[in-house]
């Protein structure tokens, strides 16, 4: 095995091992940021691969997360929840008793989104830029509002409840480790390499022989299918689902969290999908009273997101590719670091 | 370098917080001598006036009873930015790290249920103010309501178009994006076909989503069906302009809805077009219901000097039912005041009589107002059978 491979599986292990460590140590609230921070990683990854490799502008993320989170609970839900939840309208008969176990309602969630996913791209992805970004928000409003209207088998506006919490840490991080992984070995693949490229410039990419439809459909699929698999965590860590979750501020607390890290960089999307996520919860003391010693700051509600505001105003001026604009902090990257540091000591 | 220098400044920035939140921590647990009410309202987002009103009931009502069994009250209020993701977090925060007694919220049925597996599993009870969905209660020991369902609203109103308006043939229109009107649409339509016998009895139910402007299409077809009556609960906006657009129709069937259209805007919006609209509520600012309503009226507008709404009373009856349950059960321990809570019958609130049924929820009059000449008229009082 070579060197660079023992290393990487050992960071893997440690991560393992720190997760684990955090999972027996830390309070509710905490495994809670945790949890979901791991989730915004899934999803932060999932609008990654569509936006930043692939190029294509969409912004209908969260329409796919509702796909994967409303099939994933209508499978995991008990047949007694079920007719307590559904009290206006019955639900339909062929859902109605049907249970299974989280993991395989997860990877339908997942696989539904998919395919309501390439569904939607195929007609869509001739519009390009702006355009494509339209229409994949409309999109995901449509499915919003369908969801809104068929009572019989998502509840409608009542939302559904009840829901078993089956998202801890194995799950939510066992899931984004793999989404990891999978991100990275999807950029150095053959259709890693083809995405970029059409993202730089597709009519060169398509006069290179890459077929353009065939990649950006896969990108969007693919990316759906995390969309859906990320919708189905939250769904199950929250225990409860409305079809008013997944509007468009969805699609934006992902967008912010892969602007935020780089567009294209799968590291970056990692660390400021949990770095937001942290931090959003760590600000919350600036809502209320705030003891500095020599004086005393009344509570003023909202002052959390104030600050969070000139946080992200202060890194888009200073780094306007993101944190990590489109590097990654790989092996090699940060052997370079090393070497650096020990050039510049010997040299001084 | 100055890429490096920015990042520790950043650093640095997002550890302060880190260490005040520990100090202010250790603060609070070492102090037994409080009883913490944890309150979480959408105070940002989409939702914030309605959060900001609630808070307004519940502040009210700690300046008035600021202690319970010769403890000082605290609350402790935490946003949850009118996102239910964020309510979750919101309530994980005031369970795990606050360590509080109860919790009081919030607006939104949404936001409640995302908190409702979280206080259930820790076992502190959980008072919610104006959220009305039926699921919210349902199934969660943990969890109380001051306002009244949608089912006991939804029964009123039957009653009140078969018996006051005699009436026989109804048309709904529901805002099919709101929770709130789907279940009362749900109660009505189940009380009025049991009253009249006859299944046939709706003959119609038009659906539009918050937001909509246009109700051309649904008012259309509701005119030739001829209806005695249109029951249509919902937003306020959207109601006043389904109203005013009906009248334009020359549709003459009287309007039905329920408490959200109390509001100025209703009448702001629907002008003349409104007059004769009758709805349900629960609390009527010129008829004191309790005691407690005379007190919560002249406190609140000598402090704030404007009538006050609804939704603030509820909020105010939240906060002083948690006051009297921690009295009739001599502890603040949180499984002590639940038992308390579920055993709460005749307790005076600002917004009426509250006795709470086996789901926990409220069970009160209501009140039936018409517009008038540009102004709510209380027109009777129907209390539950």
């Amino acid at each position: 095995m070579k060197r660079e491979n023992i290393i990487r599986i050992g960071l893997i292990v440690l991560v393992v091992l720190v997760l684990a460590i955090l999972n027996s140590t830390l309070g509710n609230y905490q495994l809670r940021i945790l949890n979901l921070a791991g989730i915004y990683v899934v999803l932060g990854l999932s609008l990654n691969l569509i936006n930043g490799f692939a190029g294509l502008f969409s912004l209908g993320h969260a329409g796919f997360m509702a796909i994967g989170a409303y099939t994933s609970a209508l499978l995991t839900m008990s047949v007694a929840q079920k007719q307590s939840n559904f009290f206006v309208k019955p639900i339909v008969p062929w859902l109605a008793n049907i249970e299974m176990p989280f993991l395989p309602a997860m990877l339908i969630g997942g696989l539904v989104a998919a395919v309501l996913g390439t569904l939607i791209a195929a007609p869509i992805l001739r519009l390009r830029d702006d355009y494509l970004a339209i229409a994949t928000l409309g999109f995901s409003e449509i499915i919003r509002v369908i969801f809104t209207n068929t009572m019989s088998l998502t509840n409608g506006a009542l939302g559904l409840k009840g829901l078993t919490r089956y998202t801890n840490v194995p799950y939510s991080w066992g899931i984004a480790i793999l989404t990891i992984l999978f991100m990275f070995s999807l950029r150095r693949s053959s259709y890693g390499k083809a995405f970029m490229a059409i993202r730089e410039d597709d009519v060169a990419a398509e006069s290179m022989g890459i077929d353009l439809f065939k990649h950006k459909l896969l990108a969007f699929t693919i990316g759906s299918f995390f969309a859906g698999i990320g919708g189905a965590l939250l769904a199950h860590l929250m225990g409860t689902i409305d079809p008013l979750m997944f509007r468009f501020l969805m699609t934006f607390n992902v967008l912010l969290i892969v602007v935020l890290g780089g567009i294209g960089s799968i590291t970056g999307t990692v660390i400021s999908a949990v770095v937001v996520t942290v931090a959003m919860e760590v600000l919350r003391f600036l809502d209320g009273t705030i003891d500095l010693g020599f004086m005393v700051i009344q509570s003023v509600p909202g002052m959390r997101m104030v600050l969070f505001s000139i946080l992200l105003m202060l890194v888009v001026l200073f780094y306007q590719n993101g944190l990590m604009g489109r590097d990654e902090i790989t092996l090699d990257s940060m052997g370079k670091f090393y070497k650096n540091k020990i050039k510049k000591g010997a040299k001084s | 370098m100055k890429r490096i220098a920015l990042l520790l400044v950043l650093v640095m920035v997002l550890s302060i917080p880190l260490t005040a939140c520990q100090s202010s921590d250790n603060g609070s647990t070492a102090d037994s001598d409080v009883i913490k009410f944890g309150v979480f309202e959408p105070l940002t987002g989409a939702n914030a006036a309605g959060g900001a009103m609630e808070i307004e009931g519940i502040e009210l009502a700690q300046e008035l009873y600021p202690e319970v069994l010769g403890k000082k009250i605290e609350l402790v209020i935490v946003d949850n930015k009118s996102d239910k993701v964020e309510a979750a977090n919101a309530a994980t925060k005031l369970v795990d790290q606050d360590k509080v007694n109860a919790i009081i919220g919030s607006w939104g049925s949404s936001f409640s249920m995302a908190a409702g597996p979280i206080v259930m599993e820790a076992g502190i009870p959980a008072v919610g103010t104006s959220c009305t969905n039926p699921l919210v209660t349902l199934g969660n020991d943990y969890y109380f309501r001051v306002t009244f369902i949608d089912s006991f609203q939804g029964v009123v109103m039957a009653n009140y178009a078969f018996t006051e308006l005699g009436a026989t043939k109804v048309a709904i229109v529901q805002e099919i994006s709101n929770d709130y009107s789907v279940g009362l649409v749900k109660f009505f339509t189940d009380e009025f076909v049991r009253l009249t016998g006859d299944p046939g009895s709706i003959l119609y139910v038009a659906n539009y989503n918050t937001g909509d402007q246009d109700f051309t299409a649904q008012l259309t077809n509701i005119k030739q069906l001829n209806p005695d009556a249109i029951f249509a609960p919902g937003n306020y906006s959207e109601s006043a302009m389904l109203i005013k657009q009906a009248k334009e129709l020359d549709i003459k069937a009287p309007f039905l809805g329920a408490d959200t259209w109390e509001t100025p805007e209703f009448i702001d919006i629907g002008g003349s077009a409104v007059d004769g609209a009758v709805f349900s509520t629960f609390f009527d600012s010129q008829v004191p219901l309790t005691p407690e309503s005379s007190v919560f009226l002249d406190a609140y507008r000598a402090k704030f000097n404007k009538e006050p709404a609804s939704v603030t009373a509820l909020a105010y009856d939240a906060y002083i039912l948690l006051v009297d349950a921690i009295e009739r059960a001599g502890s603040a321990e949180p499984g002590k005041i639940k038992e308390a809570l579920a055993a709460t019958a005749g307790f005076d609130g600002a917004a009426g009589v509250v006795t709470l049924d086996e789901n926990g929820d409220a069970v009160k009059n209501a009140v039936i107002k018409t517009v008038k000449n540009g102004e709510f008229t209380y027109l009777t009082t129907i209390s539950p059978q």
